[in-house]
């Protein structure tokens, strides 16, 4: 294989497990727009180890996973008991916040960031995505799996079902906190140098997208979102500079066209949340007309 | 536990919403294995006596206490498992998902649910949960429309996935808020059957509803609410063809 396809593939992977581990939060109905920090947290945490400490990479990787959980399980509990609204707020803020800890941060670089990693290979790329495909799987079709979607389609529903709703959600945002720091550190390690900028705004926005473009519905559409946005621009390399135009058009008419995304059931013609709201407004009609009989 | 003993009691509960009281100093005591009902006009207090009674809405006084343990404190998550489970005015139901799966997240407290869930070779635990599942759906009448999704189904069938949801965490005691709103004649009819059932299997249930025909039919115990206050309580046939009662409703 020649090292250009293979620094295509190992970029695809990458964005693949960042997709997969965003869905995982995204399950619950709850979005991140600062999910780079934890790309971040995975990528300078196993950075450290291979740089100074000579630990193996696949080790490394394992301790980025449970540093990220930790500050995805810390964010979370603070989060996700708010609005959607301030949940976007404070992730957005947090990865505000790590990436200018980790600039001032002496130890790992400052600005300058960190070099010399290497080892990122096919295979520890895509055996990651294996071992997350095959958490995801057995996630969706248990009862775990089933919590998520219930807190995602009514929170209010779910506490009279029993269930414990922050602790759940927490849960899912460590899990996909845990797997963006997996991505991290391999990013981190087929990149070969780090900033604290390349964690900023865009990379959180962008991990949004592969999201939103694939669709949320199905954890495999994620991915397809991140097949596809990894090689667009590979594409559209002849465009030169009008690539982000081009990109920006893309997106509005998808939008449009299958607000979805590329994968998943359309909410129009199915009966979707649409549809259940002009049913309810229905039903609190009918009581209106009841009520005052007695 | 003999079968007449208390097991819901409200005792001087007191709420108040930006000065107005909802509810002043309200006692209410629900025997084991009956059907008690509370009415009153709009603005009595009856959805707010739920909402303090499963956990929604705390009251600023008073207690909640569930077979002699006080609940007062708890979130409405944690009065599940206890065994107090309730329905929603204008129907909660994850649209989404499907009926069979509304259902099973009904058992949500029974159920492993954690990580230990992913274990794809379902324990004998899972396993009888799942049939009881489907045996509810059939004894709902919801076994043609398990895969449908919740959003699809009919108004009437929406309302008793609810119940079939709720059924499913087995309650000690059932919380309806007006489950017979909406309801065409031959859905009332068919309520009322089921909550008949559901009292001959032993259950205790609290029913807040408009429908004086359907708490004449149901109920062994009625208290009446007006302006927060519990205006009188007894049988149904004494409350109901009381003066309080009619001042109440029409203000003469």
């Amino acid at each position: 294989m020649s090292p250009y396809a293979e620094a295509v593939l190992l970029q695809v992977g990458i964005n693949v497990l960042l997709a997969l581990g965003y869905w995982i939060a995204v399950s619950t109905g709850k979005y991140s727009f600062g999910h780079a920090a934890f790309m971040a947290i995975g990528a300078y945490a196993a950075s450290m180890l291979t740089l100074n400490f000579a630990w193996p990479l696949p080790v490394a990787m394992l301790v980025a996973a449970v540093v990220a959980a930790v500050a995805g399980a810390v964010i979370g509990w603070m989060a996700l008991r708010l609005s959607l609204l301030y949940l976007a707020i404070i992730t957005f803020i947090f990865g505000q916040l790590v990436e200018l800890l980790f600039a001032q941060w002496d130890y790992v670089g400052g600005a300058t960031g960190m070099i010399g990693m290497t080892g990122t290979t096919l295979t520890l790329v895509y055996s990651s995505i294996a071992v997350v495909v095959v958490y995801l799987v057995l996630l969706t079709r248990s009862r775990l799996g089933l919590a998520y979607a219930a807190i995602r389609e009514d929170e209010r529903a779910a506490t009279a079902s029993g269930l414990r709703i922050t602790r759940i959600a927490v849960g899912a945002f460590a899990a996909s906190a845990a797997v963006t720091g997996v991505a991290g550190a391999l990013a981190a390690h087929q990149l070969m140098i780090i900033t604290p900028s390349l964690f900023g705004p865009q990379q959180a926005l962008l991990i949004i997208l592969y999201c939103v473009l694939g669709g949320v519905q199905y954890f495999w559409g994620a991915a397809v979102g991140a097949i596809v946005l990894s090689v667009l621009p590979i594409w559209f390399e002849w465009l030169n500079d009008w690539y982000m135009i081009v990109y920006g058009l893309l997106f509005v008419v998808l939008m449009i066209v299958r607000p979805q995304g590329l994968i998943g059931r359309s909410e129009r013609s199915g009966g979707g949340p649409l549809l259940r709201r002009l049913r309810r407004d229905g039903a609190v009609a009918v009581e209106r007309e009841r009520e005052p009989v007695g | 536990m003999s079968p007449l003993a208390e097991l819901l009691r409200v005792t001087a509960v007191t709420k108040r919403f930006q000065g107005v009281e909802a509810l002043a100093d309200i006692d209410l005591a629900v025997q084991e294995g009956t059907v008690h009902g509370v009415v009153g006009p709009n603005g009595a207090g009856k959805t707010t006596l739920l909402n303090v009674m499963s956990g929604y809405v705390r009251p600023d006084a008073g207690r909640i206490e569930l077979a002699g343990r006080d609940i007062t404190r708890l979130t409405p998550q944690l009065r599940v498992p206890l065994g107090l489970v309730r329905t929603f005015q204008n129907i909660r139901l994850y649209g989404g998902l499907t009926v069979l799966e509304n259902v099973l997240l009904g058992q949500h407290t029974r159920a492993r649910t954690g990580l230990r869930s992913l274990w794809p070779f379902p324990t004998p635990q899972e396993r009888a949960l799942r049939a009881e599942a489907e045996a509810a759906l059939e004894l709902f009448e919801l076994a043609p429309y398990r895969s449908r999704r919740a959003a699809e189904l009919p108004y009437g069938l929406q309302k008793q996935l609810e119940m079939a949801r709720a059924m499913a965490a087995r309650p000690r005691v059932l919380l309806l808020d007006e489950p017979a709103a909406g309801m065409t004649t031959d859905g009332r009819h068919a309520l009322v059957e089921r909550l008949h059932e559901l009292r001959g299997q032993g259950l205790t249930i609290v029913v807040v509803e408009h429908d004086m025909d359907v708490i004449a039919k149901v109920c062994d115990h009625v208290t009446v609410l007006n302006f927060g206050r519990t205006l009188t309580e007894g049988p149904p046939a004494v409350v109901l063809a009381g003066d309080e009662v009619r001042t109440a409703y029409l203000g003469t």
